[in-house]
């Protein structure tokens, strides 16, 4: 007898539909074969569907059995065919009543040898998937279903092991479906590890970090070791917007196919920070893999990357981050397969001042040559540099030195409200041009939004000078000025804004 | 290949020669190693040494040497490098850059050889065709075992002047300089440091970093004004040219110098 289940494969963040076919044959010689370009970890599902339904006190017929993965040409991977194809074998043999006339759905999961369902990766692509294809039920893990929780229109049905589902199809106990809920209902989680408000001194990093979080703009910190630049880092989701409920989807779906989801979480409310150590490889930063895996970019999308020590990171990991910084999101091609991923995140590099660290400390020593420092900061290249608007010193502070002075007090909560206007504003600014960030701009936005008055335009003539600014930084300079006449709430961009950007320009 | 003789030593030697270059000269030597405190001893004395009518003489090696010749150049001095290595040798691209910049200026370079590489035994060679085209030397940072130290006691064995400036005594490389002023070896050079200057400004930020140097951070905390604004008139300073950043610090560059009423007027910006 010939059943077809349906279940979904995934390319990257997309799905696919697939069609387990499973045939158990009345004549032949007993044998359990998986067709339709397995890879070795669907091959294996072999020896867990027999267990599975041997210890769950059922049947496994001792006949040809003949299981297809349609489409055929698509590569499948991993174990959630498990379950599909379980169901296909005892609806084939009859144990359960013939459920295709039913449209029961969507079977997702991978199967542990006792007949139970383990946590499985990729949930809530399938319930997308579900809800995209009008397919209105899906069973999936229990462990896993919280996932699914959020998408409207379908009934997840969170399923223990095999001996539920027989209960279930045999109408003996059915299975209670998830309670649905509101993405809004989840969006909001105010607690963040770091506050601003608890890293001492180092006003002009924090200023610079609300900058960043205001237009989106990248931040390039450096001082010696120790002087809190991993804090203020990790600091800066706290100030962030919080995420909309399209983009903690957007958000989830990623991690979601990277099976970095905790068990029982529903869905990402949090901007996600990233700080991968620098003995990372190229595909773990871009994403890689036969079957392409999201990597440190696609992971940090909508949040902070933090590159502690960023000099010390393979050059061809740094000139990987090229085109997700410029496009926001990244192609990986591989033989097998193609996928993009998306890779918008807001760069944060830590630098070091010379190999030792030490370099201007009010204490320590330096013991670097004049030719180690250059060749250590020449580690990073010009096209990087270049796509980092905002550059910060971070100085050793002496603790004594800190006096509290409430000017410049201020925790994440007052800089997020801040932030958050200034977004709004540019987001209406730029409506109608695709974009949501300051940062974002071109240079022919630049002009058109960021007209400058002759005293503005003085000034950055001396600066021109001064500082032998090049036409590039030029406009990096602008940028930044709009953002922080955004964040002082005004229309044009004033000498004072221009001379603060000022401060934060490239140091050679 | 030009040569000429030069006391005791017959030189190789890139520019224009010029004898009135070596009428009056003065070696500013010291550490490689140098700190934010060396750089602005060098930016203070340089250009008081060339309004005196003074040539600087130095080697050309990353550190002290190297700013003595830049600082000597912005202020339109004129500057003859003793090189450590041969005339022809390149020793590395910053070098070939400030080397160009020397001829160009009028400076000198002179040598000892002409393709050899610069390695432990040229230095001291190069030290002391220094001490015989100098007529003075001041020593700016030199750790208790430097060449500039070995610098210093040829030159004073030739019966020349040879001033130290002191420096922290915290700092391992003033520890050779406040040692050659402890011993008697060289004189104390203490610039016009301990006059005031005649006006003081009124700005806030200037009179704070007038004898610290402090960075962006500090001077906000200790004006307890926001940080944008600390930001933007820093800029604003800058860009006037009063206050000098090094290193993500500022200090004010009308330190020493006698302020003229015009720069009272930029102050006040």
């Amino acid at each position: 007898m010939l059943v077809k289940i349906k279940s979904v494969a995934h390319v990257g963040l997309e799905t696919v539909p697939v069609e387990v076919e499973v045939d158990v044959a009345s004549q032949g010689f007993p044998g359990f074969s998986i067709v339709g370009l397995a890879s070795k970890a669907v091959e294996e599902a072999r020896e867990r569907v027999k267990t599975a339904i041997v210890n769950s006190g059922l049947d496994f017929p001792p006949k040809k059995i003949t299981v297809n993965l349609a489409p055929a040409d698509l590569p499948k991977d991993g174990a959630a065919y498990d379950l599909p194809i379980a169901m296909g074998i005892l609806t084939a043999s009859g144990q359960i009543p013939d459920i295709q006339d039913l449209d029961p759905g969507i079977f997702y999961g991978e199967l542990s040898l006792d007949g139970s369902l383990r946590a499985t990766r990729g949930v809530l692509l399938v319930g997308l998937h579900a809800q995209k294809d009008g397919v209105k039920q899906i069973f999936v893990p229990i462990e896993s279903a919280n996932e699914a929780a959020v998408i409207a229109d379908i009934i997840v049905l969170p399923t223990r092991n095999l001996k539920q589902l027989i209960d279930h199809f045999t109408a003996v106990k059915s299975i209670q479906p998830l309670q649905p809920v509101e993405v809004t209902e989840l969006v909001e989680s105010p607690n963040f590890d770091t506050d601003l408000g608890e890293i001492a001194g180092q006003e002009l990093a924090k200023r610079a970090l609300e900058i960043c979080a205001a237009g989106g703009h990248n931040l390039l910190m450096w001082g010696p070791p120790g002087t809190g630049k991993t804090m203020l880092a990790k600091a800066l989701p706290s100030i962030l917007p919080p995420l909309s409920p399209t983009e903690a989807l957007e958000v989830t779906r990623i991690y979601s196919a990277a099976g970095l989801l905790d068990s029982g979480e529903s869905l990402i409310r949090r901007r996600p920070y990233r700080n991968p150590h620098h003995g990372i490889s190229a595909a773990g930063m871009i994403g890689g893999g036969s079957n392409p895996t999201p990597g440190e970019v696609s992971l940090a999308h909508l949040g902070a990357l933090f590159l502690d020590e960023m000099p010390e990171f393979p050059r061809s990991v740094l000139e990987g981050l090229r085109q997700p910084m410029e496009d926001g999101k990244v192609s990986i091609v591989r033989a097998e397969a193609h996928v993009q991923y998306p890779a918008s995140f807001t760069l944060l590099a830590a630098v070091n001042p010379c190999p030792c660290g030490y370099l201007g400390h009010p204490k320590r020593e330096c013991k670097c040559t004049d030719k180690m420092i250059r060749k250590y900061r020449s580690r990073i290249s010009g096209p990087i540099l270049d796509r980092i608007d905002l550059h910060v010193h971070v100085p050793a502070v002496e603790i004594d030195k800190l006096t509290n002075s409430s000017v410049n007090q201020l925790d994440s909560k007052m800089i997020r409200e801040k932030v958050v206007e200034a977004r709004r504003v540019q987001v209406t600014r730029f409506a109608t041009d695709g974009i949501y960030t300051n940062s974002q701009m071109g240079n022919k936005l630049v002009k058109k939004y960021c007209s400058l008055s002759s005293e503005v335009t003085i000034i950055l003539k001396l600066a021109v000078e001064k500082f032998d600014l090049s036409a590039r930084s030029y406009f990096r300079l602008i940028k930044v000025a709009r953002t922080i006449a955004d964040l002082a709430e005004s229309d044009a961009i004033l000498p004072t804004h221009i001379a603060e950007a000022l401060q934060y320009k490239q140091i050679s | 290949m030009l040569q000429k003789q030069v006391g005791k030593y017959k030189l190789y030697y890139h520019g224009d020669w010029d004898e009135q270059l070596f009428t009056k000269c003065i070696a500013v030597v010291g550490s490689r190693r140098m700190t934010s405190y060396g750089r602005r001893v060098v930016e203070k004395i340089v250009p008081q040494l060339i309004f005196d009518g003074w040539t600087i003489v130095s080697g050309l090696m990353y550190g002290v040497d190297q700013t003595a010749h830049e600082v000597c150049l912005e202020c339109g001095g004129k500057t003859i490098a003793v090189l450590g290595w041969g005339i022809n040798y390149r020793a590395g691209d910053k070098e070939q850059e400030l080397e160009d910049k020397i001829v160009q200026s009028g400076g000198l370079l002179l040598s000892l050889w002409v393709d050899q590489a610069g390695t432990n035994w040229t230095f001291p060679a190069r030290n002391k065709v220094v001490a015989e085209i100098s007529q003075e030397l001041i020593v700016v940072e030199a750790a208790v075992k430097s060449g500039a130290l070995l610098t210093a006691g040829m030159i004073r064995s030739l019966g020349k002047k040879v001033w130290a400036v002191p420096g922290p005594i915290t700092s391992s490389v003033s520890a050779g300089t406040n040692q050659l002023i402890a011993t008697g070896l060289a004189l104390p050079w203490l610039g016009t440091s301990y006059q005031a200057p005649l006006i003081q400004p009124h700005n806030k930020i200037l009179n704070l970093i007038q004898n610290e140097d402090l960075d962006a951070g500090e001077i906000a905390r200790k004006l307890a004004r926001p940080m944008n604004e600390i930001n933007s008139e820093l800029s604003l300073l800058l860009l006037a040219g009063t206050v000098t950043e090094k290193d993500g610090k500022y200090y004010s560059a009308l330190r020493d110098s006698r302020v003229t009423p015009s720069d009272q007027a930029k102050q006040d910006i």
